[in-house]
């Protein structure tokens, strides 16, 4: 009965033959190829807990006096965004669970982007033909960025409305074009009652659907490279080895999927997130201090709080201190990210196509490079919490600044060297990173003790299989044979295997 | 324009030389204290404790020394807010006194300020907290425009510049909150009934006390220590993604391998001459099902 109703459709969609192809991919397997699958996740989280949230939130500035049930904010005058969002979140069964999960989804989102990156830069996965898909990526975590911002603005609260202030100054900053591009944005002068409207649409249509869009192109590039394979287990430039989709990853994504979720509940339920409620409504009168964006704008604030107060006095035209760290930095930042595939192959005068990985160790200089840029914006987060690590570590908020200056400069000079050497190091040592082996300590006949090295590490398996080569009519007749039951393993593929 | 400015002059000129001076204001603004009755013993018990404790610093009289300011004719409230929030006996002097637990019971401490008050009089004496009719809404108002601006919006408390601080605001009382806005201690501003009203002080102090310090705030989980996103995203990248990629180290397969990407290294210690030197301790059982 259900088999006939399978054929039936299958006849008229014919999903079954190009479905087949798509269960019999073969994915390389190791753990750290399966990171960017956490930002698929939370951003699969961020749409599910995002819809519920549409439905109670109220995007407009529009005044209304608060008669919710937390009675500090009953009687104030606060925007229909803001009431919405507190009732949302005390009045809705699981509403602050689901907007703290959003919240919180959002920022592992953007971290798994970032590791997902740091990955891919320090393997060498954004070689040829990889670049574009690496610069794809790039758009997106700028889109992921932008998007967490915007969502941090909506509640319209005493810190996010802050945010929103300093990202108005940002945009006048521009040279020339500045104030047209901050009024066309804000519908004129900050703060107006247009941006929350503006931001929700943004935040819940346009940048979803290019995240969206751009993700499946991202996916789609995936699946038509094939992913890139760390050498060993007889893998080559031109096969692909590993595991197929079904049922080995789909079992493993499926898993994955349900645990990242599973720490986005963890976290929405027991660590708070954005308490709007203690924030209160936002007036541009008011101000709290200890202010910083979520992190992954955070290192834009802390340039900004490192930065020195220099401006750049042109003829008719002054160029404010703003500019320069909120501006031109990330300008930099993101367009030394796209560019950086092929700036390594105009220096290492490599431009054949590659799917074997490299260990970081084994590209050092590639990945001291990395290492000190990475240091250098992780300094820069840190320079976003000046104030709190004053006041944790008892010391002066000057040291403070003036410590991440400093650091900012020095930290990078020194993980370069100090990584380039560990690489070089881990190069020169067999073993290195691996577990050692025991050491057994045996008594001989006559009463004496000596060391020996074991063989083999207690429950050690030492499984070197060979990957069976598969061609087309070998795994779907193998499949079809065996019901889909054994087809776990290590496989082999051709690369340009359809 | 010209008749705009000269109304406003005759509207505003007669009401501030009618008004009395904001000091005098504060002084007469309450003079009750019900805790310790202003008796001769008490005072005896407050002159013995300020001779003990402090003295030595503040002088006899409380006429101050090198090392410290003139007492006289401040006021008990200022005395009060110093020893009992601790931060008289100082114990370290050149930096600004934290929060610790008091040395003398709060008779004690009202007992040496009112003595201190009585050698001379004047300044502002120990209020008395009436909350009756106070709003906890007003109060969260006032709050985000004149006190969160230092002490955060979620009274956590930060550093301001040159080793200054504003301290939290967790576990301070209601007259010790009336004594520091109305006689500003250290660097914080004085705020007078011009600019925060007695009203207006009673509603912070029922908004501080019940829902800065959040006996009666509600949940969400834990607070991170109030202080803004930092802290939140310290706990996405480590804990949200740092489990969600241990999770990945569970699933995936941790084969090290890579051995033949280092040609003429690594060859010199292992006899074994395979590639896959690496621990597979949980590496699943790889057989091959079909042929």
């Amino acid at each position: 009965m259900i088999d006939s109703l399978f054929s039936w459709i299958d006849d008229r969609v014919a999903l079954s033959r190009s479905g087949r192809h798509l269960l019999d991919k073969i994915f390389p397997d190791h753990w750290s190829f399966m990171i960017g699958e956490i930002a698929l996740y939370s951003f699969i989280v961020l749409m599910l807990t995002g819809v519920f949230l549409t439905l109670y939130f109220v995007p407009s500035s529009t005044p209304v006096i608060y008669h919710g049930v937390y009675a500090p904010l009953r009687g104030q005058t606060v925007s229909a965004a803001f009431d919405s969002t507190v009732n949302l979140s005390f009045q809705v069964r699981g509403g602050l669970l689901m907007r703290q999960m959003h919240h919180w989804a959002a920022n592992i989102f953007v971290g798994a982007i970032v590791v997902h990156m740091l990955r891919v830069f320090f393997t060498g996965a954004f070689r040829r033909p990889r670049e574009a898909n690496w610069m794809l990526g790039t758009t997106l975590l700028i889109l992921a960025i932008f998007n967490g911002f915007l969502g941090y603005s909506l509640p319209d609260d005493l810190i996010s409305g802050t945010g929103i202030r300093i990202a108005f100054s940002i945009m006048e900053s521009v040279p020339f074009v500045g104030t047209y591009l901050a009024y066309f944005l804000f519908g004129g002068s900050f703060p107006g009652t247009a941006i929350i409207p503006r931001f929700f649409i943004l935040h819940v249509l346009v940048l979803p659907l290019l995240i969206i869009g751009l993700l499946a192109g991202h996916l789609g590039m995936l699946v038509k490279h094939k992913h890139a394979q760390f050498p060993g287990k007889g893998a080559r430039d031109d096969n692909v080895v590993g595991s197929p989709l079904w049922p080995t990853y789909a079992a493993k994504a499926g898993g994955f999927f349900f645990l990242t979720t599973g720490v986005t509940a963890l976290l929405g339920a027991i660590v708070q997130i954005n308490p709007i409620w203690q924030y209160g409504q936002y007036y541009a009168y008011k101000v709290s201090y200890a202010v910083q964006p979520d992190w992954y704008m955070g290192w834009l604030d802390g340039a900004l709080r490192v930065m020195p107060s220099w401006e750049l006095n042109l003829p008719g035209h002054m160029i404010p201190t703003v500019f320069f760290p909120a501006v031109l930095l990330p300008g930099l930042t993101f367009n030394l990210i796209y560019a950086w595939p092929f700036i390594e192959a105009k220096l290492t005068g490599d431009t054949a196509e590659h799917h074997l990985l490299e260990r970081p160790r084994d590209k050092p200089l590639r990945t001291a490079i990395g290492a000190a840029v990475f240091a250098f914006y992780f300094v820069l987060f840190g320079a976003s919490a000046t104030d709190v690590l004053a006041n944790y570590l008892s010391l002066s908020l000057n040291v403070v600044l003036w410590a991440f200056r400093v650091l900012c400069i020095v930290v990078p000079i020194v993980v370069f060297p100090v990584t380039y050497k560990i690489c070089l190091e881990l190069r020169a040592t067999p073993g290195a990173g691996q577990r050692k082996r025991h050491n057994l300590v045996v008594r001989t006949a006559d009463g004496g003790y000596t060391t020996i090295a074991a063989e083999e590490y207690p429950g050690y398996v030492k499984a070197e299989l060979e990957p069976v080569a598969l061609d087309e009519v070998d795994l779907v007749s193998a499949m079809a044979a065996e019901g889909d039951q054994g087809t776990e393993g290590v496989y082999q593929i051709p690369r340009d295997y359809r | 324009m010209v008749l705009a400015l000269a109304l406003a002059a005759v509207f505003y000129a007669p009401r501030h030389s009618a008004q009395p001076s904001p000091s005098r204001r504060l002084g007469s603004a309450v003079l009750v204290d019900a805790r310790v009755p202003n008796t001769s013993a008490a005072l005896a018990q407050g002159r013995t404790l300020y001779d003990e404790s402090c003295s030595s610093c503040h002088g006899t009289q409380a006429q101050g020394s090198s090392l410290a300011p003139n007492l006289r004719g401040l006021g008990s409230a200022t005395v009060d807010l110093w020893v009992s929030s601790g931060w008289m006996p100082l114990a370290n002097p050149g930096v600004q006194p934290a929060r610790k637990p008091s040395h003398f019971t709060p008779s004690q401490t009202s007992a040496i300020a009112r003595y201190v008050a009585s050698l001379v009089p004047g300044g502002l004496a120990i209020p008395t907290v009436d909350l009756k009719g106070a709003s906890s809404a007003e109060g969260f108002s006032v709050f985000a425009l004149n006190c969160a601006p230092c002490h955060t919006i979620t009274g956590a408390g930060d550093a301001l510049s040159n080793g200054i601080v504003a301290p939290p605001l967790h576990g301070v009382t209601g007259t010790q909150i009336e004594e520091a806005v109305r006689t500003g201690p250290g660097n914080m501003p004085r705020f007078s009934t011009f600019t925060v009203s007695k009203q207006q002080l009673a509603d912070v102090v029922d908004y501080v006390t019940r829902y800065v310090e959040h006996p009666d705030s509600p949940g969400g989980g834990l607070t991170l220590g109030g202080v803004g996103p930092v802290a939140e995203g310290f706990v996405g990248l480590f804990a949200g993604v740092g489990l969600c990629v241990l999770i990945a180290l569970w699933i995936g397969d941790r084969n090290e391998s890579g051995g033949e990407s280092e040609p003429g290294h690594g060859d010199g210690g292992h006899g074994d001459g395979g590639h896959d030197e690496g621990p597979r301790a949980e590496t699943p059982e790889r057989e091959v099902a079909h042929a």
